[in-house]
């Protein structure tokens, strides 16, 4: 729901910025369309509890995405046993629905075998190629000159590294031994004022008894 | 009188309240403002957009704390992603999330401000009794170099050893339990944020604050505003929930920060002919980071206790820059490394090993300079557009700060050190240093980032040439007041918190006689 929209006059950014530019605005309308578009994705089940961001066709794009982003190692987690492309999917249902559309954007671009033939005669969608030709997009996607690709690839990059090093699971491997135990407070009270004593804590502050005498407190 | 934080749970139908101050954002020129005009006897309403979160969350996990206590969950960014803007977002505003560096306003900064602004109010003598205040109550002091960690020692150390001057950072802390944590809420209520210091204050004076509100519009009438209106936003998926709050003060402040306080007056077609939400400063930070033999743990440790000023003046035509150190904790460190994905994979593995560096460039000084220009963003809430102008002073230093960090690293003992460009730089060596002329200076082609955002509503004498006078007031309206960093007519130089909050306690003087 929005309740205001901005007022007559304003100056708003007249489109997204995934749709300024020639090129950029070219490439986004392939990310939706063209003859090649309609060449299939793979297939990847669902999270059983559902999706609550992607379709089933991105949902398998950020899934092919992210075995490339996060290739496996001995000792890492599998991104399939963080659930990497679901936490993408749980993740995007709090940004802001300008966001939700620009990623749903990049990743049919992405997707889209049109744009991949275009730049490097690959004429697959990228869900459905070779390891070694993904990752080959993806350094295409990352050292591009067109400002866009490099947008993107930072932007799909940040959001599943970001979902898969959230992880405790993945702790282990990178040596990292977590917070503290014993710190946190899970009971720790919550002081709303409305005539409720304030609890003495760290952030009680109780002034210096003035001086007497210029001396002596 | 008591006052209450009422979150957006238990708003279920629409308000309308009266007051005699209704100030817009919880941060360190919000916070303290009301506290003062509390303290005056004022009745004072204060709308927060974020959540009211407390210790009780802060169990130290990067992304919850992401989600409850950052701008867009920590995504806000420029339109093309050349900058990742870190910026707070709840009860407290930056100072729940910042890492505690406490400053005062450097005089070179106030003098600047005085030649090209003509802003006479804001001086050292005038803010000295403020800063004494409220170093007292947020127990502002010196870090022990003792209790110093590892990868600010990696700082101190290569500083001493190349002889470049070095200092240790004041923080507002108390009882401080060294863990690191602070950048994702105090566990402990150690750290002196609004939160858990100035804003009960105040509400145990009577503050009334409104928690998951976002202000949306200013309704105003010739020279006043006459109300606020804002929304309630549901406190887990920040969309709202219908319910509007409307409140009708005598005077209304708007301390929502650098980026969204251009935003509510933008949204509220107070435009100032289109200087609102331009010249935006950043402090654009560039980061080197370097890998030792010996464990660093950098997630661990108070975040920033070292400081240098040495490179902050760099004669005409140059940006100056200051370093400190950030923490680095897994999942921010695996969104900033660059490279390929088998490449940061590796780079993660050596996480407990890793040093970074900051140099936080000083933007706003140089006369070419426009800083960033935010605007609207068609069919977003809480989304704005926002585009950076980097000029050939900004590559020019932050090359150099990189070949100085990395030179400060090597000094450190560091094995290697590495850019943050799109296809990383590797230095083995100081020897290797001119590998980084090498690289590609541009937009998108290494990373950049802001933790401190100021101007946009910046003051000034002039009401051709700014948006608030010199006494913060916005120039067309008589009981309408901008106090946050927004008003900062440059960078600093300095984290700026502490001069956020002079200014705030500043400026309540006359915010309370103009009601």
């Amino acid at each position: 729901m929005k309740m205001y929209l901005p007022p007559p006059g304003s100056k708003p950014a007249r489109r997204s910025v995934l749709k300024r530019g020639l090129i950029g605005g070219a490439l986004l309308a392939l990310g939706g369309g063209g003859f090649l578009f309609t060449r299939k994705s793979v297939e990847v089940d669902p999270p059983g509890d559902g999706l609550l961001s992607f379709t089933a066709r991105e949902f398998a794009i950020v899934t092919a995405l992210s075995y490339r982003v996060i290739p496996h190692r001995e000792g890492f987690p599998t991104v399939d046993a963080v659930q990497v492309a679901r936490g993408c999917d749980r993740i995007l249902t709090l940004v802001d629905e300008t966001a939700l559309t620009e990623t749903k954007q990049l990743l049919m671009l992405l997707e889209n075998a049109l744009p991949n033939f275009l730049f490097g005669r690959r004429a697959r969608t990228f869900s459905t190629m070779s390891s070694d030709d993904q990752d080959a997009v993806l350094t295409e996607w990352q050292t591009s000159r067109i400002t866009l690709r490099r947008t993107g690839y930072t932007a799909l990059r940040g959001l599943v590294m970001a979902a898969y090093f959230s992880s405790p699971a993945t702790w282990p491997a990178i040596g990292y031994p977590g917070p503290l135990p014993g710190i946190h407070d899970p009971n720790a009270p919550v002081w709303k004022g409305g005539g409720v004593e304030r609890p003495i804590g760290n952030g009680t502050f109780r002034e210096p008894a003035p001086a007497v005498d210029g001396g002596t407190p | 009188m008591t006052g209450r934080i009422i979150t957006g749970d238990e708003l279920t139908k629409d308000v309308t309240v009266e007051c005699d101050v209704c100030v817009i954002g919880s941060g360190s020129g919000g916070a303290w403002t009301a506290h003062e005009l509390v303290k005056q006897g004022k009745s004072v309403v204060m709308l927060e957009e974020g959540g009211y979160h407390t210790r009780r969350e802060f169990d130290m996990n990067e992304p919850r704390a992401f989600q409850n206590l950052y701008q867009e969950l920590g995504n806000r960014a420029a339109d093309d992603l050349s900058i990742t803007i870190l910026q707070g977002r709840s009860v407290g505003g930056g100072t729940t999330v910042n890492w505690c560096s406490s400053f005062r306003t450097p005089e070179r900064i106030l003098k600047i401000w005085k030649e090209r602004h003509g802003i006479e109010t804001l001086s050292t003598a005038a803010l000295t009794p403020h800063w004494e205040v409220i170093e007292q109550r947020l127990h502002i002091a010196q870090w022990p170099q003792e209790m110093m960690n590892a990868n600010n020692k990696v700082l101190w150390e290569g500083l001493g050893a190349l002889g470049y001057e070095r200092g240790l950072i004041r923080r507002n802390v108390n009882n401080c339990l060294n863990l690191g944590y602070c950048g994702l809420g105090c566990p402990v209520d150690a750290k002196q944020s609004m939160s858990v210091t100035v804003l009960p204050d105040a509400v145990e004076k009577g503050l009334t604050l409104y928690a998951n509100t976002s202000a949306r519009v200013l309704d105003w009438d010739g020279r006043k505003v006459t109300a606020v209106r804002a929304e309630v936003l549901d406190g887990t998926t920040r969309k709202p929930t219908g319910v509007k709050v409307v409140v009708k003060p005598k005077v209304t402040v708007v301390s929502g920060g650098a980026i969204n306080s251009p935003g509510l007056l933008m949204r509220s077609q107070l435009l100032s002919e289109g200087r609102v939400g331009e010249k935006t400063w950043f402090h654009p930070v560039l980061m080197m980071m370097a890998e030792f033999e010996h464990e660093v743990n950098a997630f661990h440790g108070a975040p920033q206790s070292v400081y240098s000023h040495h490179f902050i003046e760099r004669g005409p035509g140059k940006m100056g820059y200051f370093l400190e150190v950030p923490p680095v904790q897994p999942m921010l460190a695996s969104t900033v490394l660059t490279g390929a994905g088998a490449e940061t994979i590796e780079l993660m593995t050596k996480l407990k090993h890793l040093n970074v560096m900051l140099a936080i460039h000083v933007d706003g000084l140089l006369p070419e300079e426009e800083g960033a220009t935010v605007r609207l963003r068609e069919g977003a809430h809480s989304r704005y557009s926002i585009k950076y102008a980097f000029t050939p002073a900004h590559w020019e230093s932050f090359r150099a700060s990189c070949k100085e960090m990395a030179k400060l690293q090597f000094a450190a003992g560091a094995k290697q050190v590495r850019s943050l460009h799109v296809s990383p730089v590797t230095l083995n060596s100081v020897a290797d240093l001119g590998k980084l002329d090498d690289a590609k200076w541009e937009a998108m082609q290494l990373r950049v980032a802001t933790a401190h955002q100021m101007g946009g509503c910046r003051m000034g004498k002039d009401p051709s040439t700014s948006v608030v006078d010199p006494h913060l007031k916005y120039h067309s309206l008589d009981n309408l007041f901008v106090v946050d960093g927004s008003v900062l007519p440059t960078s600093l130089g300095v984290n700026p918190q502490e001069t956020i909050f002079g200014i705030a306690r500043w400026a309540a003087t006359h915010i309370g006689q103009a009601v």
